[in-house]
């Protein structure tokens, strides 16, 4: 019984995706229409334009061939614009990783001190809101035009916006941590750096965990958005130049291909959440 | 006679309110507590009993008046008192050896974690908690959990142990086997304890001397009664002992009403030296007794 | 610094280390070379034959294996036949010591940009002795700061935008310059479909355009365009700058009416069926500038060897895509993924001039898009009166002097002598936009002719 439950759910999702795929495919079917121009003029435009059509949506037929189509060479390098989907994502991770992980140095050790201190709490509150709803976008030009250099400025995006949650949730973790675990410390004079590793880190890192998990998945949306502008590489880089390209079929790849990626890094920090939660 | 190990000497509780009106919750107490002795704290909610056991640690400051511990006034927490949580307060993410060795390793840092380890399963031991080491907190009943509390405070071999109701929390059961299990562990240890309650049998059954409280805001010591029952002692032969009826009418008896009306009668009274009484006492016994240094009064 | 070894030998790594391996580097190596001038000649030689090489094959591993499967020879044999190395060693030789060979270089993804583009794939750049990186870039705004950030040595722009950073307008002034026009012609106005009737321009009245950038030669020649034929460009219609790329999606959504746009994007709204092309530029002015290569002062003059290596590889590369028999083959090469991404075709109607027009015709304009290197003063001259005729410009300026300072027409001159194109005698002329004389002597009495204007 329990077994049959079990198959369930995964069977439902097959058949959300095949009804998915199946309005797709009959949407995207071929308009049978006749060639209106000479066979000199066709030749010259696409296949759409040639039978006064604008060209149209692909179908997954073609969406999935393209995907088969990337995955057999995800790793070519064909030149400074031209890199395999693996590298573009490799990129952009990359990116993703080192601003969230300049973001977490900052944002663990001040909002540490933050929530110890209910007065300093208070002081940076009102910056703190102010600053977190800025799109991370608006920081680009700002941050291309002092840092002058567009990589950095990408990873200075990605650490701004992965920076709030962080910063938040430690301090609000760590000021809720339960008052009779500080007593216990307290009774047992330990020091306040023992304290502060050994009784505030792990009482608040559940807390502190959900901020990193929000923020990559902030961090991973942004990434694609600062690619698309700043160009050089990256999969947001590889959106842009196939929309460049007006290329539907891979864009809807790469759509894909980020979802995925997203996907795994939120389980990844869903996993490294789960590892440092305690039941009460 | 001998110093004794905890002396309080017109300690006072005040809080601000937000209005600004103060809030007196007790004032002027003066007790003591010997070493070797368990002495029991009840009184009403609202009188302070927490409180005073903060104080008593060091977690919490008085407004005025003075705490001695060995003859030292106490500033601040230490190891030399080890609390027991109402709510035993463990760490949720450490495992029962991990909770233990955390206490042990703060008292000993210069310690291998080898020792640390030996020196945990000798008080996990002691509470019969062998085979739930590495369990977490979560995967215990309250009745571990406390034994886990107690284990803690143990393991840093205090002067002495502060109690906060550590048994209030668990269903009646437990809560004796909880109650004979620090019997014997006192007996074994000779540990000086200090605990609050509200529950006037366990009170009988553990204490050497009960300290009752006023109702509060101003709550006061009104007396200590002196448990004059035999210190070996099961709750099984409890209720066999002649003694224990009259102490403990006597106990509810100023819990229900004579705890209210104390604010009253305070003309007569000298904060600064409660009477000591002993309700278990019939006159006869009372007059054998040899005249002692403080007043020892037998009630009917 | 590997461009001293012997790019034949399979053994060598053309990544880094000594080319004879008796130093740690090779700067040491270069030092014990000096005053060998004998080996000197030897050894351009050689930096030629590496950088002709290190293009063809990119990857160490790849040239290994050819050269150990081929033989040095050979391979040197081989490459000879199909690539002037003599003709660039010896170009090599008549310029210093370059003072950088790794170099980055911008560039937007249109058939503007083909120069610029072009080298890198057949090998101008490395004739050169430069080891160019030709980056792509995802806007006119973006390609600046890069540029002005110092992170690409030099980039193709339009060619307005070297006198607005120089002057200062829409950014803060930074000493620009302009050695090279790319292109001249080549852009287009496109309408969408449904506008297909509506051939005269009279009748735009509300039309939403788009053209790429707010400096832009699309900009004030779609302007000019609309100005003659007497709608108000900034009442009558809408204007609006919107990346190329994003056009031709915007007018299938029917965002907009139609653009004044570079290539491919026109012949790519023809090829998608969504557009038609209503105007070619070259209609409008004949031989107008477009886009344009560009380099700080800064690149200029300090590193100078590397500046005219750089200039004259697109000179090169310019005088090669004027001859319409090339442009097939550039077409090829410029249309892949890496560089415009965009089908063969397109490119190729682009820059052959043969091109399914989006109403069914096919038409045969073999000046649709054309390659001049020289930057015009009167090009600078005119620009800057309609920058100030449209208000992007304000207060008095001295046309003359900021055209001489950012059109470095001297040294395109010079240059263009060196790779056997004829250069102009001055570096003035007047010419006609819409039939319309301008003279460059004049621009202040230009800008009051007009009717409709922002002054």
């Amino acid at each position: 019984m329990n077994r049959l439950m079990s198959w369930r759910a995964p069977v439902l999702s097959l058949a959300f995706f095949l009804l998915l795929v199946g309005v797709w495919h009959a949407l995207t079917l071929p308009k049978s229409a006749q060639q209106t121009v000479d066979s000199e003029y066709a030749a010259l435009v696409g296949a759409a334009a040639a039978t006064g059509q604008k060209s149209a949506f692909p179908a997954p037929a073609e969406v999935g061939a393209k995907i088969v189509e990337h995955l057999k060479e995800p790793f070519y390098d064909r030149g400074p614009n031209d890199k395999g989907i693996g590298i573009q994502l490799g990129y952009s991770v990359a990116r993703v990783l080192l601003g969230y992980l300049l973001a977490a140095l900052v944002a663990i050790p001040v909002g540490f001190l933050i929530g110890m201190s209910p007065t300093v709490y208070r002081a940076l509150d009102p910056y703190i809101q102010v600053l977190k709803p800025i799109s991370p976008l608006a920081w680009m030009p700002l941050a291309l035009f002092t840092l002058k250099d567009s990589s950095v400025s990408a990873i200075f995006v990605i650490f701004i916006c992965s920076l709030w949650p962080m910063l938040i949730n430690t301090a609000f973790g760590v000021a809720s941590v339960r008052r009779e675990w500080l007593n216990v410390a307290r009774t047992l004079e330990v020091g306040s750096v023992r304290t502060a590793f050994r009784v505030i880190l792990p009482a608040a890192a559940p807390t502190i965990m959900t901020g990193m998990r929000i923020s990559i998945g902030i961090a991973w949306l942004v990434i694609v958005a600062a690619e698309m502008l700043v160009g050089g590489t990256g999969i947001g880089y590889f959106v842009w130049n196939e929309w460049n390209n007006l290329s539907i079929t891979n864009i809807l790849t790469a759509i894909l291909a980020i979802g995925v990626v997203g996907m795994l890094l939120d389980l990844m920090l869903a996993r490294l959440t789960r590892l440092v939660t305690f039941p009460e | 006679m001998n110093e004794p190990l905890i002396r309080v000497e017109g300690i006072s509780k005040k809080f601000t309110g937000r209005d600004g009106a103060v809030t007196t919750v007790f004032e002027d107490l003066h007790f003591s507590v010997d070493p070797g002795e368990f002495v029991c704290l009840i009184g009403h909610s609202g009188c302070g009993k927490t409180t005073i056991l903060n104080v008593l640690s060091g977690l919490e400051q008085s407004s005025s008046g003075y705490v001695f511990v060995g003859g030292r006034e106490v500033s601040g927490p230490s190891l030399d008192r080890a609390v027991i949580f109402q709510s035993h307060a463990l760490m949720p993410w450490l495992t029962v050896m991990g909770n233990i060795a955390f206490a042990v390793s703060s008292r000993w840092p210069e310690w291998s974690r080898e020792k640390v380890r030996e020196h945990s399963q000798k008080y996990i031991d002691l509470v019969n908690l062998t085979g739930s080491e590495k369990k977490r907190p979560a995967e215990l009943s309250g009745g571990m959990k406390q034994r886990v509390g107690i284990a803690r405070a143990l393991s840093i071999q205090p002067k002495m142990l502060l109690m906060d109701e550590p048994f209030s929390a668990l269903d009646a059961l437990t809560r004796g086997v909880l109650q004979e299990e620090v019997l014997r562990i006192c007996a074994e240890t000779r540990q000086t304890v200090f605990m609050i309650t509200h529950d006037v049998d366990e009170a009988i059954l553990l204490a050497d001397k009960i300290i009752l409280m006023t109702n509060g805001p101003y709550a006061k010591v009104a007396e200590i009664v002196v448990n004059t029952m035999p210190r070996s002692r099961t709750r099984h032969d409890l209720h066999k002992h002649p003694h224990y009826y009259r102490i403990r009418n006597h106990l509810i008896d100023f819990l229900v009403d004579r705890s209210k009306a104390f604010a009253g009668d305070s003309a007569s009274h000298d904060p600064r030296h409660p009477p000591l009484v002993a309700p278990g006492l019939d006159p006869a016994e009372a007059a054998a007794l040899p005249a002692a240094g403080k007043p020892l009064v037998a009630v009917k | 610094m590997s461009s001293f070894k012997d790019p034949f030998d399979a053994r060598t790594s053309l990544t880094r280390g000594c080319s004879c391996g008796r130093h740690t580097d090779e700067a040491a190596h270069q030092a014990d070379l000096a005053g060998q001038t004998a080996d000197s000649e030897m050894l351009g030689n050689r930096v030629v034959e590496a950088a002709v090489v290190r293009a063809l094959f990119p990857h160490d591993a790849t040239r290994r294996r050819f050269l150990n499967a081929v033989g040095a020879s050979t391979a040197l044999a081989a490459i000879s036949t199909f690539f002037p190395l003599g003709a660039a060693k010896e170009a090599f030789a008549q310029s210093g010591r370059l003072e950088k060979t790794s170099l980055k270089v911008g560039f937007i993804p249109i058939t503007c940009a083909t120069p610029i583009i072009m080298s890198q794939p057949m090998g101008f750049y490395a004739r050169q002795g430069l080891n160019v990186d030709v980056v792509k870039t995802a806007g006119w705004a973006v390609i600046r700061d890069k540029t002005i950030n110092k992170e690409y040595d030099a980039a193709h722009m339009l060619s307005p935008m070297p006198l607005a950073i120089s002057l200062g307008v829409g950014s803060s002034p930074i000493p620009y310059t302009m050695p090279a026009v790319e292109n001249i012609n080549g852009q287009a106005i496109t309408l969408a479909i449904k506008h297909k009737d509506k051939r005269d321009p009279k009748s735009w009245k509300g039309f939403k355009f788009a053209v790429p950038f707010d400096y832009s030669m699309h900009n004030y020649l779609l302007r000019y365009f609309l100005a003659e034929h007497g709608l108000d460009p900034d009442r009558d219609v809408q204007i609006r700058s919107v990346p190329p790329p994003e056009m031709v999606a915007n007018l299938r959504a029917d965002n907009i009416d139609g653009f004044l746009a570079p290539d491919p994007v026109n012949q790519r709204a023809v090829y998608d069926g969504v557009g038609y092309i209503h105007t070619l530029t070259k209609d409008i002015w004949a031989g107008h500038p477009c886009c344009a290569f560009a380099a700080s002062r800064e690149f200029v003059t300090k590193l100078p060897n590397t500046y005219r290596a750089l200039l004259k590889a697109i000179m090169e590369a310019t005088a090669f895509a004027s001859k319409p028999e090339n442009r097939k083959q550039i077409a090829e090469a410029i249309a892949p993924a890496n560089y415009l991404n965009q089908p063969v075709t397109v490119v190729e109607q682009v820059l052959t001039g043969t091109f399914a027009d989006g109403l069914g015709n096919i038409r045969k304009e073999p000046n649709r898009i054309d390659f001049d290197p020289f930057p015009w003063h009167s090009f600078a001259i005119w620009i800057m009166t309609q920058m100030k005729r449209w208000g992007q410009l304000k207060g008095n300026v001295d046309y003359a002097k900021v055209a001489r300072e950012v059109f470095l027409a001297t040294d395109a001159m010079k240059l263009m002598k060196e790779v056997g194109m004829k250069p102009p005698a001055t570096t003035t002329k007047k010419f006609s936009v819409m039939g319309k004389e301008f003279d460059p002597a004049k621009p202040e009495d230009y800008i009051a002719s007009f009717a409709i204007k922002r002054t």
